[in-house]
């Protein structure tokens, strides 16, 4: 099936190898010299001693150590010990991230113990680049790297919230609170529509993942590099960033320790919403006053407690050494069977032969996850909560016979603690990751790398509904069972070539690689109902439902396959150490454009950077430390997420009636679109890092241009010509604009005091520029996308038009309420207009809110008294609107289906009169709110001892915290966090599971 | 030395890896690529060609599809908001009954779409015939499918000519350039060309390969249809084309009426003789969740129990009282084609339930009030799907355009046909029979708004043929059609009913849709519309 692109791809495969097999044999020659001269050192006994830090003589772990000018060379054990053979007279050369580099001549002594400053100067740091790393310094593109020690602390569930208002940029919402659900993350605002990779790409030691795939406690680093030149090199996937993570790892000569940490940790609702009660409810609709007294929502509502539990052994010598990592994460919500339980082990052996040119790493990691369902193969059934909010109040729970209360006249009202109680079920699923990485360095500037992975993820789902539940009640599916699963299979090589050299003045690296993804997915699922009791069917035995026999019973099953491939290759070039060039290009080949005219792609980026403070001209100032002037440019781009749209697929459809038999009809599967191709964005980038007064004040500015280019959409065509009303094309142009602030600063440090604080500031605009394309032959410059929902109505919610934003709302607008309680609108033309008189034609809608918010802002702040530390950190979200769904459909005194409303139905409406009962309910402007918001989200109270009597233990700390603690806004609603992304974001959904505040007690300690 | 292995080892492993190719997959699961499905059988030829009558019948009974667009603007049947149940649904129900349906309103979209559905797939299968991608055993079984396609492409614009009337005429699949709209005249053309260009290419077999498919008695209604409308759609009386046409069909000798009307509506009413055109359904292979669900959306949830249904219903449709009241109280089709009254389950035993023949108003009604749709059976144990055949033309059809067409043209005859389809409904041959004078009397219908709100009374006796009229709501009430008779009959616009007051003439079409009107700027809006 290549024929095409046969020559291209072979040709570059050709030369790629040519390469490498060239520096394979310059290589073997020069190490060969090498390794004699080695074996010639003399055999003297060898210098230990101990790194330690100078400002709080803690030791320090993983320290380097390299005897100048030879290959001699170990790190610190935990302890920060090290032994290392070093002749008198030779260099000591001792390098520990985040301290200044020292350099100790040996003398007689062979006890050397080594004290090391901090170096407060951030742009030494070292920070991740894909496949490979950089100083801080060095770094021409938009990078940021946040450390363990600066995550957030607390409950938090997965590495997205551990850095959660510390990046500019990345827009990191945790937009419900159930125990299963992940944090969204978006960098740089919206920038594909229906591309394959709409999430910025996570990399878990260079392996495709997502953010929960380790335990937060297992991570070490998270970097995220967010502009279009950094992100290229991994070509179509970093098109909306990309979050490196890297996992703890064991450093050291003689390493042997274990770390224990964990908490407890309770919510409640951040914010409940104020619901009639019983009382009110009946004074106000005493024609529907059941009798009872029941708070639905308390019903359904526990205490929830939640526990982690998290282990990490390291062990093993210089050469071959282990860590090995246990988390156990225990997490109940505040809804009752609302859970979720993660068990994840990981283990990683390094080993290094061969005087170090080789090493071998093998990991694995494993992740168990089970959670209760109350819904076929789904967490907490969104819909219960959604029950307990309409329920009628003055219902009872059960009926005297003991059943439960169920009213089935009305249309979707289900009792919600019958659903809870009489549904089981849970979602099992594992991951395993099995990953082996050969690195060999036949030359000291030469490094090859092979990275192969393969990750599977086998996940399960069984669920039960009891006799008494309402869907048998109402509609007859006795003991509905429902099972289901997937297996997702990841595979991934990727083979590298580096090459390092520093000559005078001029420092190059080249990169070159290849890189081979493919993914397939495998599901099924199967139903039935029909059981006789309770007893001896269900989900554990699925096939002795009557529905089987009678034909009703359901049976599906799925697969895809998906592949990517790519040839890459970066360089980096420094001159003096002043000027610095990056440049990058990765070919691209995506199987989802199988069938195309278009399925490679090109993907070039280049950066450049101005180390101002290396200049002449600056060696007589003392304020800055360092400047660097950064401008990048770098094209990336998207697939669309489905295979086969390129071409006219046939698949079956609906039966029809041939001659006394039914038999399936076969139809086309969709409009096919040869003419569809990647998305492309181009993104061009310019900053500045800087650093002063030693440190004490540092950070970083950058300004973006992200212009997205053929964006994919399934758009709305003409049907005909088209087969059906939407099309997979390239249609539109999107241009996205920002700026990113931030600041490092350390007000106060003194011996026993200081006080950190980070300051993060982005602000974002965004614009459709055009929409155009083959597909579009209509005057018109805009569609409408979205839904709304209320009182079993769905209107569309948002328009996205061509010199607009993207998450524009559009419906009617009200102005004012007449004497009667009825609206007055605001016509197409501006003019006020009554209720009465509205004729609700889509084109007396207007633009009534936009759901991104324009900026963000974030302020850190660690505080550290001796043992004691106070972290408090804020963000928050501004210049947006939220549609308040709860407000739309429970705040109506129309209440055609009586269910119970907010108290603020009896407030008056723009402060003159309530809403007349003649009013039906709709999406209007008076339920779009101001959604801006700032947080005090995270407040951690710590105490650590790390000086004891006994060798037993190392260290402890002990700590307090607060997740989601305050909010302040004028939104009414429980959180003015929503979804941000997609074409229709800022909906805060009735059913929504309600976001909470955690509470946290926390341990850990080092042995 | 050690090393140079090493480097070899790594460097053979990186060139086996590598062979492992830059292909990229395309393997597809469940679907196939158009170019590699080559029909051969006749099953396989089937399957591809049924697939242009699957839209019939979701244009027709799907959620908002053509019954309700016909029904519900009409006088016979209103859903209500019903109180504490529900059918509030953004009050689409209450604009369909007001016709003050907007331009992106589900009820003016949907049978725009899905009968465009219909079009669509026949102008892909004649493309592919054309193209030889099917290949047909010989040139006559071609030239006779090539027909029928024709006349199926045909029989969606009927539905099109009659709800949108301007609509774009589009028989190229081949052509991607955006459709021009035509004219409501020229649409009619188009079909009556259509039509009677492959009529003499069609099957004569009514049945079996050819049951609910375009046979040529199918053909000759459908033009029939056209002509009895043929004022309206075109401007042009037919009549005498119409009775043609009826003459056609009654002449062929393979239909005749029921002994009971009941009869075409039962479960298993394949093989009744009195169906022309029908949409075959079934309870497990038409698994769309509306599929045909009558029994659904109108039966209260307590009548679970009297039917044994699997699903609780949800009560939403009634007929208006005001119809019910023009029965003759002894007319059975009164009797069987609603339920009413005291409810009992299927045990005999009482349930809290008794349909009454009043509604309050379109905003408010209580679970019992009005009459039930009971035309079609409900099979005991019935699922959310009714299995019965869905009749779209049927012989007692052929008899009244024709006694419309001798009434409206000046001849006589009209009252023989009418009596010969009334038999059937009278205890006494008496109370059946029907003249043609009684047929040209006003309408017993009496017309006013009569809910909560206000109360007028405007009567039929002004109406031409009122009476007619009122024979075809009796007959053929339940059947997706009353909008288009009310509108020959002039009543559709002018008369008001229930919480309907008199609307404007512009509302006997439907708008273009909204969304449709966005995708195509050649498409001008229908009057009295915003554009």
């Amino acid at each position: 099936m290549c024929k095409f692109y046969f020559f291209t791809h072979y040709a570059m495969l050709r030369y790629t190898l040519a390469l490498l097999a060239v520096m394979f044999v310059c290589s073997n020659y020069e190490a060969q010299a090498r390794v004699v001269d080695f074996s010639n050192q003399n055999a003297q006994e060898p210098i230990t001693g101990t790194v330690t830090s100078e400002k709080d003589g803690m030791p320090l772990a993983g320290a380097n150590i390299v005897v100048k000018g030879t290959q001699a060379a170990t790190s610190t054990d935990f302890d920060g010990n090290y032994s290392l053979d070093a002749p008198e007279g030779s260099v000591l050369v001792v390098s520990y991230v985040g301290f200044a580099t020292k350099e100790i001549t040996v003398g007689n002594d062979r006890v050397v113990n080594i004290f090391l400053q901090v170096d407060t100067n951030a742009l030494e740091e070292i920070v991740l680049i894909g496949y490979g790393k950089q100083k801080a310094g060095d770094v021409t593109s938009a990078v940021a790297n946040v450390k363990a020690e600066d995550f957030n602390k607390g409950q938090l569930t997965d590495a997205g919230q551990l850095i959660q208002g510390k990046v500019a940029g990345l827009a990191v919402t945790n937009a419900n609170g159930d125990p299963t659900a992940t944090s969204s993350i978006k960098l740089r605002g919206n920038n594909t529509l229906s591309g394959a990779y709409s999430d910025p790409l996570v990399l878990i030691d260079g392996i495709p993942g997502s953010l929960n795939t380790v335990a937060p406690e297992d991570i070490e680093t998270i970097d995220v590099l967010k502009d279009g030149s950094a992100a290229a090199i991994y070509g179509v996937r970093g098109t909306n960033g990309v979050v490196l993570i890297t996992t703890k790892k064991a450093k050291g000569a003689k390493i042997n320790t274990v770390e224990y940490s964990g908490y407890v940790s309770t919510a409640k609702i951040a914010r409940e919403l104020d619901f009639l009660s019983a009382g009110q409810f009946r004074e106000l609709y005493p024609e529907s006053d059941l009798g009872a007294n029941t708070d639905w929502l308390d019903e359904i509502t526990r205490t929830p407690i939640t526990h982690v539990h998290n282990v990490t052994l390291r062990g093993g010598s210089s050469q071959t050494n282990y860590i090995a990592n246990i988390n156990y994460n225990s997490q109940q919500g505040i809804f009752l069977k609302s859970d979720n339980q993660t068990f994840r082990g990981r283990l990683e052996i390094n080993h290094k032969m061969f005087d170090d040119k080789l090493h071998l790493r093998f990991s694995l990691l494993g992740r168990e996850n089970k959670y209760t369902s109350t819904g076929a193969g789904s967490s907490f059934r969104p819909g219960i909560y959604y029950q307990a909010m309409r329920y009628n109040p003055t219902a009872p729970i059960k009926n005297e016979d003991g059943n439960w209360y169920q009213n089935i006249s009305k249309l979707g009202y289900e009792n919600p603690l019958s659903l809870i109680k009489e549904s089981d079920g849970n979602v099992k699923t594992s991951e395993m990751r099995y990953v082996g990485t050969v690195t060999y360095n036949p030359l000291e500037a030469l490094t090859l790398n092979g990275n192969f992975s393969l990750t599977r993820e086998p996940s399960t789902n069984g669920y039960s509904e009891t006799l008494n539940h309402v869907s048998n009640i109402r509609d007859g599916f006795a003991g509905y069972s429902n099972i289901g699963g997937y297996t997702d299979t990841d595979k991934q090589i990727e083979l590298t070539a580096t090459y390092d050299k520093d000559l005078e003045n001029h420092e190059f690296s080249v990169l070159l690689g290849y890189s081979y993804l493919s993914n397939e997915k495998e599901k099924y699922n199967m139903n039935n109902y029909g059981f006789q009791d309770d007893y001896f069917g269900g989900w554990h035995n699925i096939g002795v439902g009557n529905a089987l026999q009678e034909g009703f019973a359901g049976m599906s099953s799925e697969k895809f396959k998906t592949n990517l491939i790519s040839f890459f290759s970066r360089a980096t070039y420094s001159y003096k150490d002043r000027y610095l060039l990056m440049a990058s290009i990765r070919h691209e080949g995506a199987s989802q454009l199988w069938g195309t005219n278009n399925a490679w792609g090109t993907f070039p980026a280049a950066s450049i950077g101005w180390k101002i403070t290396n200049e002449e001209f600056m060696n007589d100032q003392n304020l800055f430390n360092e400047i660097k002037l950064r401008a990048g440019y770098g094209v990336t781009g998207s697939q669309p997420a489905d295979s086969f749209l390129g071409i006219g697929m046939l698949k079956y459809g609906d039966y029809a009636y041939v001659n006394g038999q039914w038999l399936r009809t076969v139809v086309p599967s969709s409009n096919p679109n040869p003419d569809l191709k990647w998305e492309e964005k181009r993104e061009t980038n310019i900053g500045v890092d800087f650093s002063l007064k030693n440190g004490r004040l540092s950070g970083s500015i950058d300004a973006y241009e992200r212009n997205v280019v053929g964006l994919l959409y399934s758009y709305n065509v003409s049907m005909p010509p088209y087969l059906y009303p939407t099309i997979m094309a390239n249609g539109g142009n999107m241009i996205n604009r920002g700026i990113e602030v931030l600041i490092n600063t350390t007000p106060v440090e003194t011996e026993d005091f200081s006080w950190n604080s980070t300051i993060t500031y982005s602000v974002n605009e965004n614009k459709l520029k055009s929409l155009n394309g083959s597909v579009f032959k209509t005057d018109y410059d805009f569609f409408d996308t979205g839904d709304v929902y209320y009182e079993g109505q769905t209107t569309r919610s948002h328009r996205v038009q061509v010199g607009q934003s993207i998450g524009n709302f559009y419906g009617f607008r009200v102005t004012d309420v007449d004497q009667d309680g009825k609206w007055i609108y605001e016509d197409a033309n501006g003019n006020p207009v009554a209720y009465d008189d509205f004729s609700h034609a889509p084109e007396d809608r207007h633009y009534i809110g936009n759901g991104i918010p324009k900026w963000y802002a974030g302020f850190n702040n660690t505080f550290r008294y001796k043992n004691l530390d106070l972290t408090v950190n804020m963000r928050g979200a501004f210049n947006f609107q939220i549609i308040n769904e709860a407000r739309m459909n429970f705040e109506g005194t129309q209440n055609g289906y009586r269910d119970n409303r907010l108290s603020s139905v009896t407030d008056k409406v723009f402060g003159k009169t309530t809403l007349s009962p003649e009013v039906q309910a709709e999406y209007n402007s008076y339920y779009v709110e101001d959604g801006d918001y700032w947080k005090i989200d995270n407040i951690a109270l710590g105490y650590t001892i790390d000086k004891f009597n006994t060798e037993i233990i190392k260290s402890l700390r002990v700590y307090g915290s607060v997740n989601n603690a305050f909010t302040i806004t004028g939104y009414n609603g429980i959180d003015p966090e929503v979804n941000t992304s997609g074409l229709n974001p800022g909906i805060d959904r009735r059913e929504k599971f309600p976001t909470v505040t955690t509470f946290t007690l926390g341990l850990s300690a080092r042995f | 030395m050690k090393t140079k292995k090493i480097s070899i080892a790594i460097g053979i492993l990186l060139i086996m890896f590598n062979i492992s190719c830059t292909e990229l997959y395309d393997d597809s699961y469940g679907s196939v690529v158009s170019e590699n499905f080559n029909p051969e059988s006749e099953e396989d030829i089937s399957a591809l060609v049924n697939a242009a009558y699957v839209p019939w019948r979701k244009t027709m009974l799907l959620w908002n599809g053509v019954v309700r667009a016909q029904e519900l603007s009409a006088d016979q049947d209103v859903i209500p908001a019903r109180i504490g149940i529900g059918w509030l649904d953004g009050y689409i129900y209450k604009r369909w009954h007001q016709h003050t349906w907007t331009t992106n309103d589900d009820s003016v979209y949907q049978s725009w779409s899905r009968t465009f559905e219909g079009i669509n797939t026949v102008n892909r299968l004649l493309y592919q015939i054309d193209q030889g991608v099917i290949v047909l055993p010989d040139e006559d079984t071609q030239n006779v499918l090539i027909s029928e396609l024709k006349v199926l492409r045909a029989s969606y614009y009927y539905i099109l000519v009659d709800l949108y009337g301007n609509v774009p005429i589009v028989t190229d699949y081949s052509d991607t350039s955006l459709p021009q709209q035509s004219k409501r005249s020229e649409v009619f053309d188009f079909i009556i060309e259509e039509i009677t260009n492959n009529i003499d290419n069609l099957s004569e077999e009514a049945r079996g390969y050819y049951y609910g498919r375009m046979n040529k008695w199918v053909a000759h209604t459908l033009l029939a249809k056209m002509y009895l409308n043929a004022e309206v759609w075109k401007g042009e009386a037919m009549w005498q084309k119409c009775i043609e046409e009826c003459n056609a069909v009654m002449a062929s000798g393979n239909y005749n009426l029921e002994a009971n009307q009941k009869n075409v509506f039962i479960t298993e009413n394949q093989d009744s003789r009195e169906i022309i055109f029908a949409l075959p359904m079934d309870e497990k292979y038409v698994t769309d969740w509306n599929a045909f669900d009558f029994h659904m959306y109108t039966l209260a949830q307590e009548n679970q129990q009297t039917y044994d249904m699997a699903y609780a219903p949800w009560g939403g449709v009634c007929a208006t009282p005001q119809f019910i009241d023009s029965f003759n109280p002894n007319d059975k089709r009164l009797k069987e084609n609603y339920i009413k009254g005291q409810q009992y389950a299927l045990s005999g035993e009482e349930l809290s339930i008794n349909y009454t023949n009043s509604v309050p108003s379109i905003d408010e009604s209580d679970k019992d009030d009005g009459y039930r749709w009971g035309k079609f059976e409900y099979k005991i144990g019935s699922t959310n799907r009714l299995g019965n055949d869905f009749p779209v033309f049927r012989y007692a059809d052929i008899l009244l355009m024709k006694a419309e067409s001798l009434m409206r043209s000046g001849q006589s005859g009209a009252g023989e046909l009418v009596s010969e389809v009334r038999m059937r409904d009278f205890e006494s041959a008496q109370e059946a029979t029907v003249t043609d004078a009684e047929l040209s009397m006003g309408s017993n219908y009496n017309y006013g708004r009569r809910d909560s709100y206000s109360q007028t009374y405007e009567g039929g006796s002004n109406i031409t043929y009122g009476r007619f009229l009122d024979e075809l709501g009796w007959e053929f009430c339940q059947e997706g059609r009353r909008r288009q008779d009310l509108i020959r009959f002039g009543v559709f616009t002018t008369k008001s009913w229930f919480s309907h007051d008199a609307s404007d003439i512009n509302k006997q079409l439907y708008p273009i849709p909204y969304d449709v009107m966005l995708t195509n700027s050649n498409l001008k809006q229908n009057p009295g519309y915003n554009d």
